[in-house]
């Protein structure tokens, strides 16, 4: 029984999945959207960085790499936590 | 349609990820990682993000290596005190 | 794991190391120019301090810089989010010395340019907050995963 549900969900997933992949876009053409047209347009002027990819990362989503740098900090705090140096005695 | 450095790049990928989970040894399955990393980073090249090239062989190629090194290192060590 | 690595290993770190440190920095510095920024540059400077502490472990492990790497790790991040601050009286991130004629603030034209170094506002001392923050972390775990394989080394023997 338990074999026969797993079938069951296992081919609905699979007609799912191979559904979805002939609808997706082609690799290396994006579809358009007013937000990548307005940052190609307008982030060399309104930034004045050559690097469009930079300008957006730490201008326009800023917040992106903020939640970025909190989490690599909290890693290495953690790590810290964990690798500090105790001394024999006190065990 | 395939360029046939992305496919050879693309090939020794998926090489390198079987050996990685198929090997008993540790310390081989962690070179196929490395070498997976960068051969992911040439892929990223070849596709025109270079920025994520760059990240991709810094942290997955150098660091992440140096950290499973270090950990199965004293793993070892541990298990042979025991 | 007693001493420093064979000689090799130490020569071609000393060859090899500034470099490294001097690539990640370029990555960092000119990240509103080229391919890269804090992150990917952070990431590099550190794999170069990881070449250091593997090559010449006894040194470093006596000179204890887990502080300084803690509080530079710190300061970056302090650093970035006050950058982030002094542009509140718009909004939160915003770039108050783009295009100010300032510091970092000289106007470029739209398309093909020589790529100035004195551009983009804010973006390159976030640049180079977050990637003082990156390589000061990424080099403290190092340094902290490397001091206890030594030190479990050294107990068992």
């Amino acid at each position: 029984m338990k074999t026969a549900y797993a079938v069951i969900f296992m081919s609905i997933l699979v007609v799912f999945l191979f559904t979805a992949i002939t609808t997706l876009h082609p690799m290396g053409y994006p579809g358009h959207t007013e937000m990548d047209d307005y940052f190609i347009k307008n982030a060399q002027i309104e930034v004045g960085a050559n690097n469009v990819v930079t300008s957006i990362v730490f201008d326009y989503r800023g917040f992106d790499t903020l939640g970025e740098a909190t989490v690599l900090f909290t890693a290495v705090i953690s790590v810290v936590a964990l690798l500090r140096g105790v001394k024999k005695d006190e065990e | 349609m395939l360029n046939w450095v992305e496919f050879v790049t693309l090939l020794i990928i998926v090489v390198a990820a079987y050996f990685s989970i198929r090997v008993s040894n540790l310390l081989f399955a962690v070179v196929a990682l490395a070498a997976l990393s960068l051969l992911l980073s040439l892929e990223f090249y070849l596709l025109k993000a270079p920025d994520v090239a760059i990240a991709e062989a810094g942290i997955g190629a150098g660091l992440t290596t140096a950290i499973y090194v270090l950990a199965i290192y004293q793993i070892e060590k541990r298990d042979k005190k025991k | 794991m007693k001493s420093d690595m064979s000689t090799i290993v130490k020569t071609v770190t000393d060859f090899l190391f500034g470099f490294i440190i001097i690539f990640g920095i370029y990555i960092i510095i000119h990240g509103h120019l080229t391919p890269g920024g804090g992150f990917q540059g952070g990431a590099v400077v550190a794999s170069g301090f990881a070449l250091l502490f593997v090559a010449f472990a006894r040194t470093f492990l006596d000179k204890k810089p887990q502080q300084l790497y803690g509080l530079f790790e710190s300061v970056g991040l302090l650093i970035f989010i006050s950058l982030a601050f002094l542009g509140i009286y718009r909004t939160f991130f915003y770039n108050f010395l783009a295009n100010s004629g300032g510091l970092f603030g000289m106007k470029i034209t739209q398309g093909i340019n020589p790529g100035y170094f004195n551009t983009a506002g804010v973006v390159p001392l976030m640049n180079m907050a977050v990637g003082f923050e990156v390589a000061c972390g990424l080099s403290l775990i190092v340094y902290l995963l490397y001091r206890g394989v030594i030190e479990e080394g050294e107990d068992g023997e």
